[in-house]
């Protein structure tokens, strides 16, 4: 019983420091919402999934310049879990009160305009086109037949870092790093150091950090369903890549792999850091890892490899878009803070601080020069703007949007030794198509 | 005269069994009956949460049997995950409370150590498990090494992907421990030391005096874990990256419903599939009701 | 498990003896079995000292180079996590109170008091648990923003004085369990079922309102999905929200990270272990009711 009355009093205290905070439909609850003003200002709710304490400060710094140079619109900037941010907008719309601007992934972007979950932006672009400030790839990802659904904010690539210590090591030059897929293998057989069955370091395996379908992507420049909804999964090209990536995994063997790959995927302990991995595909981002927990790393750059000399150094990236959810009560006016998010200056703002790559030409060739890069930085960032007009997106194709849970498993039986690759593009086309067909 | 009294007061009783349930009346009316009548509606419809919402008839249940490879594929994981992993964590509980029912020194602290895992949740926890799980490194296979057991590739291997998950889940047996702790405490001491005197040992103490007892319990388990299990999500969809794992192996039946109402935007597909294993589950469960009066003993005689 | 116990012995043929044999095996295998059981917790303990460095070395290591205790104070300066706490702990006192006292109110209904329907209607709270959540999450979205209670802790508090179906149907099991002769002499001095509810289900139930208790505060104490979604304000957020700011799309700090859920596991774990003392409490209870 004295239990029951000390969690009373805790109780009460707790209810009494909560001010019954929660409970109350106060002025800190309508002023949030809609188009309720607070000095004659327009409050528009902004949703990121930017909550940590580097990335934090830069966009709410933004957000404060943004509403510092003007007096019409204030932004208030809510931090909402990464993943999760996207359900929370979709129920929201459901129910008819959605945030004012929201960013979300630009894969996705022409499907969401499909399904109206975010405002056809058309109108506003009639008045100020500003599709040319971005990368083409990352425009027309938001494109839903022909108009567009969100602006683009940041992006990525994936490119090749290698360890020159070990380059050197293992008597390569490290000012040459590999370019074709011929000689990744070479460097890597080279690279690779064994004690009895055990390997030391790995030369290079092409599926850490990066998917089956990069590497696809690289040999055949074509997406798994094209932009005519047309199914291109079983291509000589692709085959090709399937076979290369299949004697990766017989040279090193599932153990060592499963090994290592679980170790990066838990996103503890990275082989590359500690010089037990020579190559390692990854973002250009990456470079910030680096920095932060492995700095006296020697890595060098490179894009990422070609399939044959000429073939070209596709790659693969993605990003996110700035988007006002279908049915935003506010839609002039977050229109206007989307233009500036996606601007120049705030751009390079976010590419600097960030060091991350921005969706804005202009921002993204003058932060490769910035002052507040050292050279490693400058290198890497350097690179990733080179990258860029090479990479391209996967968006998700409005006919079979969940197409990859079908052809994933059949990638892995290759893996497994229980299909040959033939067998398996075979069947994963004749899935895919199946499931186009079924939409249609 | 006596008869009318009896019927008056069988009324007067049956009245205040309703006042009794009026709470979840009311709540099951207002906050849970809509959303799923809705569900079962928009089961026969294209819904897709934001532009349309057409009747089709029963298409979205006949793609589902005809025509939908991955269904089945998730509904066979599901089924494995369940018929595996009910029966080990229900006994692993029973065993465990029946080890901290004993009234010995620090046991206080083993309860809160073993009820620990249940009380560390979400997705930091899983994450921990694919370090533990790690094949090479790995807490799991390193312990497993001395004792010369050489262990699987566990996540990345299609047959222990399953397994390694009703591993992760005995070891957080904490809760079901719990409900059998507080079951076993109320088993009079005077059973047991009569059964002492009659030269009962430990073990057959436990079995005819302790399961008999706990079948309240035992029945609530199962019934629950049961429903529980085939609704797995949240674990497989963070310990294989939303993507189902190596050759889908971790396809449950919810990921799959995930991916089709929240990544492809087809809810409508998503609460037909719902209500399939609505009916499944409550099949089974009704199952379990009619069973349950042939092992499960009600120390109060009631039914 | 239990069964290597009772050895042969002469010594050990007395009760008392045997009785002694088997403590020290059962505390014997409880202590290697804890082992196994805590060793998770090694794990995020190392993690939460280490700096991220170390935690991004390869191989991995057991013992951290240094113990950073540092760690947990920044941790809790990332976010307003004081804020969070109060705002966690006035939702979770509320569920925990709704979820005892009505649950077992409606569960007393469904053991006890027979009325026509009673086995339909119980079979429909026990439907309740089988529709997976996503189907219903948007109408209920939609619901509780129809009601106006968006932003607020109504959607969060409210649904647990209720009933729930998986207390309901725990507290019926128990319930069922309690003699009906007691309950009919209890009847025949004119009592009312609410009387004996109050009087005799209550306390002979004490275990297992104990369970509930502590089930409930768990599951609103770590509740993620639900104030994610039904509140927008910052101010406003839980504790497991702010432990997201530690998990980013491309990495995640894990130190903070395993220090905050080690922080939030505290209260749950002192509960618990203070709250133990009520199962033993109804064991007098209950074997002196019979």
């Amino acid at each position: 019983m004295r239990h029951l009355r000390w969690l009373s009093i805790l109780f009460i205290t707790v209810l009494v420091l909560s001010g019954c905070n929660g409970f109350t439909k106060g002025d800190s609850a309508a002023k949030d919402k809609g188009t309720a003003e607070s000095d004659g200002k327009v409050v528009l709710d902004f949703w990121t999934f930017w909550g940590s304490e580097i990335r934090r400060p830069i966009v709410e710094k933004i957000v404060e310049d943004f509403n510092n140079s003007q007096d019409k619109i204030e932004v208030k900037h809510t931090f909402v879990p990464w993943g999760d941010i996207w359900t929370k907008e979709l129920a929201s719309i459901a129910a008819g009160s959605p945030p004012d601007v929201v960013i979300n992934d630009i894969n996705a972007t022409a499907l969401r305009g499909e399904k109206k979950q975010a405002e056809n932006l058309s109108k506003y672009l009639e008045k100020d086109d500003i599709s040319e400030n971005f990368y083409e790839e990352l425009w027309n990802a938001t494109l839903y037949e022909g108009d567009s659904y969100g602006i683009p904010f940041n992006t990525d690539t994936r490119v090749l870092f290698y360890n020159k210590d070990a380059f050197r090591e293992a008597g390569l030059d490290p000012e040459q790093p590999p370019k074709t897929w011929d000689e990744l293998w070479e460097f890597a057989e080279k690279l690779d150091a064994k004690n009895g069955e055990k390997y030391e370091r790995i030369g290079f395996y092409p599926l850490f950090g990066a998917g089956t379908d990069v590497w696809m992507l690289n040999a055949d420049k074509v997406n798994f369903i094209d932009e005519k909804d047309e199914v291109k999964v079983n291509t000589p090209e692709k085959l090709d890549a399937l076979k290369w990536l299949k004697s990766w995994h017989d040279k090193y063997g599932a153990n060592t792999i499963n090994s290592w790959q679980s170790q990066m995927e838990s996103q503890q302990g990275n082989p590359f850091f500690s010089g037990d991995l020579g190559m390692l595909v990854q973002q250009p981002t990456f470079y910030t890892q680096i920095r932060d927990y492995a700095p006296d790393l020697n890595f060098g750059v490179a894009l990422l490899p070609e399939k044959e000399p000429g073939n070209g150094n596709t790659s693969w990236g993605g990003g996110f878009v700035a988007e006002i959810p279908y049915g935003a009560k506010n839609p002039d006016e977050s229109w206007e803070f989307i233009k500036y998010l996606t601007d120049q200056e705030a751009q390079e703002y976010w590419a600097v601080k960030n060091f991350d790559n921005v969706a804005n030409k202009k921002a993204a060739e003058s932060a490769a020069d910035s002052e507040e890069f050292n050279d490693a930085a400058k290198t890497v960032y350097g690179l990733a703007v080179e990258a860029m007009p090479q990479t391209m997106l996967t968006p998700t194709p409005i006919v079979a949007p969940d197409f990859p849970t079908l052809i994933n498993p059949e990638f892995d039986n290759v893996y497994l030794g229980k299909k040959t690759p033939e067998q398996a593009l075979e069947d994963a086309e004749a899935k895919v198509q199946k499931l186009v067909d079924q939409n249609k | 005269m006596t008869g009318r009294k009896r019927f008056n007061y069988k009324t007067k009783e049956g009245l205040q069994g309703y006042i009794f349930i009026l709470p979840w009346i009311i709540g099951f009316i207002v906050f849970t009956a809509g959303p799923l009548l809705f569900s079962f509606a928009a089961s026969f419809t294209n819904y897709n949460i934001t532009s349309q919402m057409d009747f089709i008839g029963l298409k979205n249940y006949e793609k589902l049997f005809a025509d939908d490879q991955l269904f089945w594929t998730s509904l066979y994981n599901t089924l494995y995950y369940v018929a595996f992993s009910v029966p080990i964590t229900t006994v692993g509980a029973i065993l465990l409370s029946a080890l901290l029912n004993r009234d010995i020194p620090g046991m206080r602290f083993f309860r809160t150590i073993y009820y620990l895992p249940a009380v560390l949740s979400g997705v930091g926890v899983y994450l921990l498990w694919m370090q533990l799980l790690e094949p090479g490194t790995g807490l799991v296979n390193t312990v497993l090494a001395w004792f010369g057991i050489a262990g699987p590739n566990w996540l990345f291997d299609p047959a222990w992907a399953k397994p390694a998950l009703i591993f992760m889940k005995l070891w957080s047996v904490g809760g079901g421990m719990l409900l059998y702790l507080a079951s076993m405490q109320g088993i009079s001491k005077s059973l047991y030391e009569a059964a002492e005197i009659d030269g009962a040992n430990a073990w057959q103490q436990f079995i005819r005096i302790t399961i008999p007892m706990i079948t309240p319990v035992i029945f609530f388990d199962i019934v629950t874990s049961l429903i529980g299990g085939f609704q797995i999500f949240q674990e497989a969809y963070v310990m294989s990256n939303g993507e189902g794992g190596p050759v889908n192996s971790l396809l449950f039946y919810n990921l799959y419903m995930w991916k089709k109402a929240f990544e492809a935007f087809d809810m409508g597909y998503a609460m037909a599939m719902s209500w399939i294993l609505f009916i499944i589950v409550f099949v089974l469960t009704i199952i379990n009701l009619k069973l349950a009066p042939r092992w499960v003993h009600y120390e109060g005689g009631g039914k | 498990m239990v069964k290597s116990a009772a050895p042969k012995h002469s010594h050990f043929d007395t009760i008392q003896g045997r009785r002694r044999a088997l403590n020290i095996i059962n505390w014997v295998l409880l202590a290697a079995g804890s082992l196994l059981v805590l060793s998770p917790l090694w794990w995020m303990i190392i993690t939460s000292v280490k700096t991220m460095q170390e935690v991004m070395t390869y191989p991995p290591t057991l013992w951290p180079d240094s113990w950073n205790w540092s760690n947990y104070i920044r941790t809790w300066e990332a976010a307003p996590f004081d804020l969070y706490t109060i705002n966690t702990l006035t939702i979770t006192i509320l569920v925990v109170i709704g979820n005892v006292f009505v649950n077992s109110f409606i569960a007393y209904g469904f053991a006890k008091v027979p009325f026509k329907g009673r086995n339909a209607l119980f079979a429909v709270v026990l439907s309740t648990m089988m529709i997976p959540g996503f189907v219903t999450l948007i109408p209920q979205y939609v619901l509780f923003a129809k009601l106006q209670w968006l932003n607020t802790y109504f959607p969060l508090v409210v649904p647990a004085f209720f009933g729930s179906a998986f207390n309901i149907f725990l507290l019926r099991q128990f319930y069922m369990t309690i003699p009906d002769e007691l309950i009919e002499a209890a009847k025949m001095e004119g009592a009312s079922h609410f009387w004996i509810w109050w009087k005799i289900g209550l306390p002979l139930t004490k275990p297992a309102l104990a369970t509930v208790a502590i089930f409930s505060f768990n599951g609103a104490w770590n509740d993620f999905l639900g104030p994610l979604l039904y509140v927008n304000d910052e101010n406003l957020y839980t504790l497991q929200l702010g432990l997201q700011v530690f998990k980013g799309q491309m990495s995640t700090q894990w130190n903070y990270l395993m220090a905050g859920s080690l922080l939030v596991l505290l209260p749950v774990i002192l509960l618990f272990f203070f709250f133990q003392k009520y199962f033993i409490q109804g064991i007098n209870l209950q074997s002196g009711g019979k």
